[in-house]
């Protein structure tokens, strides 16, 4: 079972998009309680142990003991930075995860996360995946078999039945972890935690720049006092009457996929 | 209920400076000893004005100087009269201050408390946070642990150290609170303004990590309290201290008393553009030396807050400094009456023994009057508006008038104003008496 | 020196927003809706710093417990014992201050 440390309230300067993040405000997201919880439950139904993984610097380590404390068996953690990209954290626990019979994760990150940890190590471990998942059934005559239930569009809900191996996103919400006992917490204090390292990984696509959104300036001219107030603000925003008029293309997805990025570049979204 | 074996020898509620301090002082004298802390990390649910006096430090951490996480030392303090439309100040400045051993620094609780709970963990307590005390275990009278509210949640031991803050409900539960009456207790309530460092610097006239401390008597409106306003790095902090009856009468809201004294022509240039980066409300135990709980009793002391242990009294408003002695006190006292093995009442006895012989107990005896007189009609509106109408009038240039004279002009304020002459000798008389 | 017209230099939600409260699953504010029905001054209110106290219309008492500083003013300037109980939040939950 996977937890990530992460700033629930980090902040955000306004003007250079630096967000700066507090220990003190870091632990586990409600996400990742929520598997917790339920990794806690499935060892209770069908038996076997639970390892608590998270990848991240040393004082990650606090999500861990907070894990044990609850009820984990084993804690490791993956020796990454906290920027690691999401490929590298995956690649990371899988290797220390292979084996395992379900593999538990929150369904995304807090620090704007995409949820696509879970995805690459289900592709790492060749495991069946259910991503983003509300509530899961646990069969305690059937150990490793998942029924999970998820969202769709439209208010509909999903059923998935996983078998073993497979790795389980699930949601925040409904799920709340249990209290550790106090027993639990004095153990957690002084109980070993593994380090590993992460394997070495080449990137499969260059970084993405990363910074705030800044729309480029365009120098435009003072509107002509003839005009209306609305019609100079018309002016001032962009939203000439002579712009281009829509239109509908129909293409093959290739051909349309070029076509967006093409003007996307036009209008200088992409470089 | 069967003898259970002792987890600890010692459970210390509140990581708090009171509680850091005693659990700090059991750690070294080899006790084990767990600290409870019920937030997610110590201070987090801490609030105070602003400054900390570290010299009550100097004994249990030499060179604490260099470590504690200071935001300014302060070394210039200004005190402040303020009347809607008049303000008098009487501003110190010294360099002493600003050096080794230092006097005080402002410091946010957040850093501060993790930090000393941090020594205290280092010394070998063990820091429990997360985890509220939800009650006494108790024997009969006697106190034997506390219960938390984690499953299975009891923790025995043969002393508990309460520094379970200004709503102590443990010490009412051990019946030590007779009268927990709302005029002991004043509210206080701070904004916290993010300005960059040289303007903090500008402002209030410092240099590099000097810091000034304003303390204002009169800018509460009709409330009685006083108000503050305290340099951080690249912050300040300002807020008011209201009386709590008084602030229910008057129906006032406590933020709408902050933004009257923002908006004061004397405050409101020195907090201007101040971008909020958090709010607090707290309560103060203010009820002095009179309404002190008691803070001892079968298995059980009280410390800090907890204990009423906070002297706001005009010139002085220190708490954190008080928390700390009276933590250390309990904990040598817990210590001797562990090695008696006797942790009843009487042999908890050196705790109160100690408060009487340190500071703690002979400034809160020396300053028993002051709350009544800081907060009494008279001290908040009467003599601030006639001691800024006599300094007026010796100032305002009114020739072809001649110059009355500091006493004329006293005289002709102090009817104008309608300060009786038998109050003022009587409040002269308790001022001297008890800041003398 | 006060102003009512005066429009307040902070907005009461961002005053609130500048805090982090990590809110606990369960109340740990109770009121006692028929003491508060005979209560005249309803003293809490207006004293209570964060606003968590709302007079209803049939002079009952509607309160949030979520974005409470844990002060203690609410029970202590309170006139009708117990009407208000009050007790600290689950641990680890409730208010988070950081620049205090």
């Amino acid at each position: 079972m996977c937890q990530k440390w992460v700033d629930h309230r980090p902040e955000v300067d306004p003007l250079t998009g630096a967000v700066t993040t507090d220990p003190r405000t870091s632990a586990a997201s409600a996400a990742d309680h929520a598997a917790l919880e339920w990794g806690l439950r499935m060892v209770e139904g069908w038996g076997g142990e639970l390892l608590v993984a998270t990848a991240g610097p040393a004082a990650a380590e606090v999500v861990l003991r907070e894990a044990l404390a609850a009820g984990a068996h084993h804690a490791v953690r993956i020796d990454l930075e906290a920027t690691a990209t999401s490929e590298e954290v995956a690649a990371g626990l899988a290797e220390r995860l292979a084996g395992a019979d379900v593999v538990l994760c929150g369904d995304w990150s807090l620090d704007r996360g995409s949820g696509s940890v879970p995805a690459f190590l289900a592709a790492q471990l060749a495991a069946a995946s259910g991503l983003g998942c509300t509530v899961l059934a646990l069969d305690p005559d059937r150990p490793g078999e998942v029924r999970a239930e998820r969202r769709l569009d439209g208010g509909r809900r999903e059923r998935l039945v996983l078998e073993s191996p497979a790795v389980v996103s699930v949601e925040g919400g409904g799920t709340r972890l249990r209290r550790a006992s106090l027993a639990g917490v004095l153990q957690a204090r002084e109980a070993a935690v593994e380090v590993a390292s992460a394997p070495p990984l080449t990137p499969s696509r260059p970084p993405l720049r990363i910074g705030p959104y800044r729309p480029r300036p365009r120098s435009r001219p003072a509107p002509s006092a003839e005009l209306t107030a609305r019609e100079r603000i018309l002016v001032l925003t962009g939203t000439p009457a002579d712009r281009p008029p829509p239109q509908l293309l129909v293409l093959e997805p290739a051909a349309a996929a070029d076509r967006i990025l093409d003007q996307l570049r036009t209008w200088g979204y992409l470089l | 209920m069967p003898e259970t074996f002792q987890d600890f020898d010692a459970v210390v509620v509140g990581a708090g400076p009171a509680g850091s301090t005693a659990a700090l002082v059991l750690a070294r004298a080899g006790r084990r000893v767990a600290l409870l802390e019920r937030g997610p990390y110590p201070g987090s649910k801490n609030m105070y004005g602003g400054v900390v006096y570290g010299r009550v430090l100097d004994g249990l951490l030499p060179a604490w100087w260099d470590e504690v996480p200071a935001q300014r030392w302060v070394t210039r303090r200004s005190t402040m009269v303020l009347t809607p439309t008049q303000a008098l100040s009487v501003d110190f400045r010294t360099q002493a201050w600003g050096s080794p051993p230092y006097n005080g620094c402002t410091t946010l609780r957040p850093d501060f408390d993790r930090w000393l709970a941090g020594k205290a963990e280092e010394a070998g307590a063990v820091l429990i946070t997360s985890t509220t005390a939800t009650g006494l275990l108790r024997q009969g009278t006697r106190t034997v642990g506390v219960r938390t509210d984690r499953p299975q949640g009891d923790l025995r031991a043969p002393v508990v150290v309460a520094c379970d803050g200004v709503n102590s409900f443990l010490a009412k539960e051990a019946g030590l609170y007779h009268h927990p009456e709302p005029e002991h207790f004043t509210l206080g309530v701070k904004e916290v303004l993010g300005l960059p460092r040289h303007e903090v610097e500008k402002r209030f006239a410092l240099q590099g990590d000097e810091g000034m401390d304003i303390e204002i008597l009169g800018g509460t409106g009709p409330v009685p309290g006083g108000g503050f306003l305290y340099t951080n790095l690249d912050s300040i902090a300002v807020g008011v201290v209201l009386h709590l009856p008084a602030l229910a009468a008057s129906r006032r809201r406590p933020e709408d008393l902050i933004a009257d004294l923002k908006a004061h022509p004397a405050i409101a240039p020195l907090v201007a553009g101040g971008d909020l980066k958090e709010f607090s409300a707290h309560l103060i135990p203010e009820g002095g030396y009179e309404a002190m709980p008691g803070v001892v009793a079968d298995g059980l002391l009280v410390a800090g807050d907890a204990a009423g242990l906070c002297l706001a009294a005009g010139l002085w408003l220190e708490g954190v400094n008080f928390a700390i002695a009276s933590g250390q006190a309990a904990a040598e006292a817990a210590i001797e009456a562990l090695r008696s093995g006797d942790s009843s009442a009487a042999g908890l006895a050196g705790y109160r023994r100690r408060l009487e012989a340190s500071f703690v107990l002979q400034d809160h005896k020396k300053l028993r009057r002051a709350p009544g007189l800081v907060l009494s009609e008279r001290v908040q509106h009467q003599y601030p508006k006639a001691l800024c109408d006599v300094v007026e009038a010796l100032f305002t240039v009114d020739n072809p008038a001649p110059k009355r004279g500091a006493l004329r002009a006293a005289r002709a304020v102090g009817k104008n104003d309608g300060v009786r002459l038998r109050d003022l000798a009587r409040d002269l008389y308790t001022m001297a008496r008890t800041f003398g | 020196m006060s102003d009512p017209e005066r429009i307040p230099d902070i907005d009461f939600e961002d005053r609130m927003a500048s805090v982090e409260f990590r809110v606990a699953a369960t109340a740990h504010i109770t009121v006692d809706g028929d003491a508060c029905r005979g209560c005249t001054t309803k003293a809490c209110v207006t004293a209570c710093p964060a606003r968590l106290f709302v007079p209803t219309s049939d002079g009952g008492i509607l309160f949030n417990y979520e974005q409470c500083f844990e002060c203690g003013t609410c029970y202590l300037v309170c006139n009708r014992a117990g009407a208000i109980t009050w007790a600290y939040p689950e641990g680890g939950h409730g208010v988070a201050f950081r620049r205090s």
